[in-house]
């Protein structure tokens, strides 16, 4: 006899739901492109998104004018909530390519309906990253001196530098995953642009679907480049977020020089990122009445996920503390204590319990179940990992190593307002993305839909 | 004949179509092409044998290409073109170099996999005559096509008619070239 948990989902349960034929997948997820006018929630949550996109310019324009005095910024504490947040998006970006190449990579059949959806979100949150820093640079318009191209202008960037590998490494991300996500949805685009009716429409998704036909040879080439591409990106963004972990390292901060970053933060982009597409899965398939295709079997699936990165950032966690109690230097130590008890103390301890205690809740079967639960679980997870990028990048500055330069840092109406205004600038590209293009990969749920059939 | 582009037989199912890939090319017939809304396990076999390295090994290139580049552009610009001594460490310091090196590599070998696919798959081309039939929309969507081309020496309009209604094709249609 074999032994299952209560409630837990059987082996070969249907990854979606029995009544999805070839027909409806495709009219049911073209529709939703091809609709004249956009659901009310569609515009509602549009609109919201536009607004907050207006409070992103505002900010910048401020900023460019002011300059970066008007953040909280200052010495010691000179890297302000801005390169936390582009911790925090880098990692939920990579996430996007976390659940799209490397499970694509396993066959995992849940990936199929969830990877366009991860991929619109990672190709909107990464802009959001680039802009941060960008943000911060105190003379943005120069920041294309990091590109290497130089003698014209006589001056080259510093290879040696980990801040130019993430400058190169979030480059040939972004340019990285706009092929990736455009190899994949080109037969996708075909299929719109053949239940086009009205003509404006059928150019448009006639042009980008550059005339593919669907031959047998196309496929073949398709399969092979994305399974290839995919076995690229699943290390290349390892390597992303790696880098960023190293911008940290780098640097003799105490809590920053520490070995232990780069895997510290590609843990948090699997926790992180699976945490937003759990909830933009959740969101869309409400919005849009997907619940067919996007089942249980993904939400399950990807709790599942979420619960082995909290696990993996619990050891994370775990050489946080031992790194400073053991390692023998002062310096580290206090900044550890400040960290835990200090003036970072709220929001250390909350960041443990939603990224770490919260999500053990997962291991229960009900829990991966309950959408509810789940919305609430992955918002809690995406928080507290804001709350972790703050902790180490502004506590650790706070307290330096000597006494005398430890200082506070507050964040002023223009901090938040380039939080709020980047939220407003990656939900204004998903919105779009949601409106435009085929939310579920259809060329994929159709292998899906025809192994269920023949089962 | 010569104003035809081809000959469709459409099938609804995945195993049909194969069935009549294999058929069609025990028939003699060399030209011929299947459109089917996702890619068929065994199919690609049948119509397209032998095996294919031309788009790994160009992206193997793109990426060999892209590691040379980029370990160039930062050796060049520390050794040869500007050379600071950053505390003492050699000019050439290839550890540090290896993030940029990998970086451009990755790019390389996925943008050669992105024009190598297009070109392979002659793409970007907006019309075809197969646009023109009325059963080829469902080609992206619900059914499985299989088009023999007028170009085959063995092309016979009646004969292929006849051929694709005994393979059990819910449909036959000529496509004008």
């Amino acid at each position: 006899m074999t032994m299952t948990f209560a409630g837990e989902m059987p082996v070969g349960a249907p990854v979606v739901a029995p009544n999805v034929t070839l027909t409806s997948l495709s009219e049911e997820v073209t529709s939703r492109v091809l609709m004249r006018r956009a659901p009310l929630w569609w515009w509602a949550g549009f609109m919201i998104a536009f607004l907050l996109l207006t409070v992103l310019a505002i900010q910048m324009g401020w900023l460019f004018v002011n300059g970066i005095g008007v953040w909280g910024v200052d010495i010691p504490v000179a890297w302000g909530l801005a390169l936390a947040e582009y911790v925090w998006w880098i990692a939920l970006a990579s996430g996007g390519t976390i659940v799209s190449a490397l499970f694509f990579l396993t066959r995992s059949p849940w990936r199929s309906a969830t990877n366009r959806i991860a991929e619109s979100m990672l190709l909107s949150a990464a802009p959001c990253a680039g802009l941060m820093p960008i943000m911060h640079l105190g003379r943005p318009g120069l920041f294309y001196w990091l590109f290497p191209y130089s003698t014209v202008m006589g001056i080259w960037p510093q290879p040696r530098s980990p801040l130019w590998w993430d400058f190169i490494c979030l480059l040939c991300y972004i340019l990285m995953s706009l092929m990736y996500y455009y190899t994949g949805i080109l037969p996708d685009l075909a299929t719109v642009r053949d239940l086009a009716q009205s003509k404006s429409k059928q150019i448009f998704y006639g042009i980008l679907a550059l005339g593919w036909r669907g031959s047998t040879q196309e496929w073949g080439h398709q399969r092979v480049v994305y399974a290839i591409m995919s076995a690229i990106m699943a290390p290349m963004v390892i390597s992303v977020h790696s880098v960023v972990g190293l911008d940290f390292a780098g640097g003799l901060t105490p809590g920053w020089h520490d070995t232990q970053f780069p895997p510290y933060f590609f843990f948090g982009a699997v926790i992180s990122g699976t945490a937003l597409i759990v909830m933009l899965t959740i969101l869309v398939r409400w919005g849009y009445g997907l619940q067919d295709l996007l089942t249980a079997y993904h939400l399950n699936a990807m709790a599942k996920v979420m619960l082995v990165g909290s696990l993996l950032l619990a050891y994370a966690y775990v050489w946080e503390a031992f790194g400073p109690m053991y390692g023998g230097s002062v310096a580290d130590k206090t900044e550890f204590f400040h960290r835990v008890f200090g003036f970072t103390a709220a929001p250390f301890w909350s960041e443990k319990i939603l990224t770490v205690a919260v999500p053990q809740l997962l291991w229960l079967p009900f829990v991966r179940r309950n959408v509810p639960l789940l919305l609430l679980i992955s918002t809690g997870i995406i928080i507290g990992m804001w709350q972790e990028r703050y902790v180490f990048v502004i506590g650790s500055l706070e307290h330096n190593y000597m006494p005398s330069s430890w200082g506070v840092y507050f964040p002023t109406v223009w901090d938040w307002a380039a939080l709020a205004g980047t939220i407003g600038l990656f939900l204004t590209l998903f919105f779009l993305f949601l409106r435009f293009a085929p939310i579920v990969s259809l060329a994929e749920v159709r292998e899906i839909v025809e192994e269920e059939r023949s089962k | 004949m010569s104003d035809l582009f081809g000959i469709i037989g459409v099938f609804d199912t995945p195993d049909a179509v194969k069935n009549a890939a294999i058929r069609v090319r025990d028939s003699g017939y060399r030209k011929f092409e299947a459109y089917t809304p996702y890619p068929i396990q065994g199919l690609d076999k049948i119509l397209h044998p032998g095996t294919k390295w031309g788009l790994p090994v160009l992206m193997f290139g793109g990426a060999v290409f892209g590691a040379a580049w980029g370990y160039w552009i930062q050796a060049w610009s520390e050794v040869v073109n500007y050379p600071i001594n950053v505390g003492g460490r050699p000019y050439n310091s290839w550890p540090a170099f290896t993030v940029g090196t990998f970086e451009f590599m990755v790019l390389c070998a996925v943008a050669a996999g992105l024009l190598g696919l297009l070109a392979a798959s002659r793409l970007p081309q907006l019309y075809h005559p197969l646009f023109e039939a009325r059963s080829f929309a469902r080609a992206s969507r619900d059914r499985f096509l299989v088009c023999i081309e007028a170009t085959d020496p063995r092309f016979d309009a009646a004969a292929i008619g006849v051929l694709f209604t005994e393979l059990g094709a819910e449909r036959i249609e000529e496509v004008r070239a």
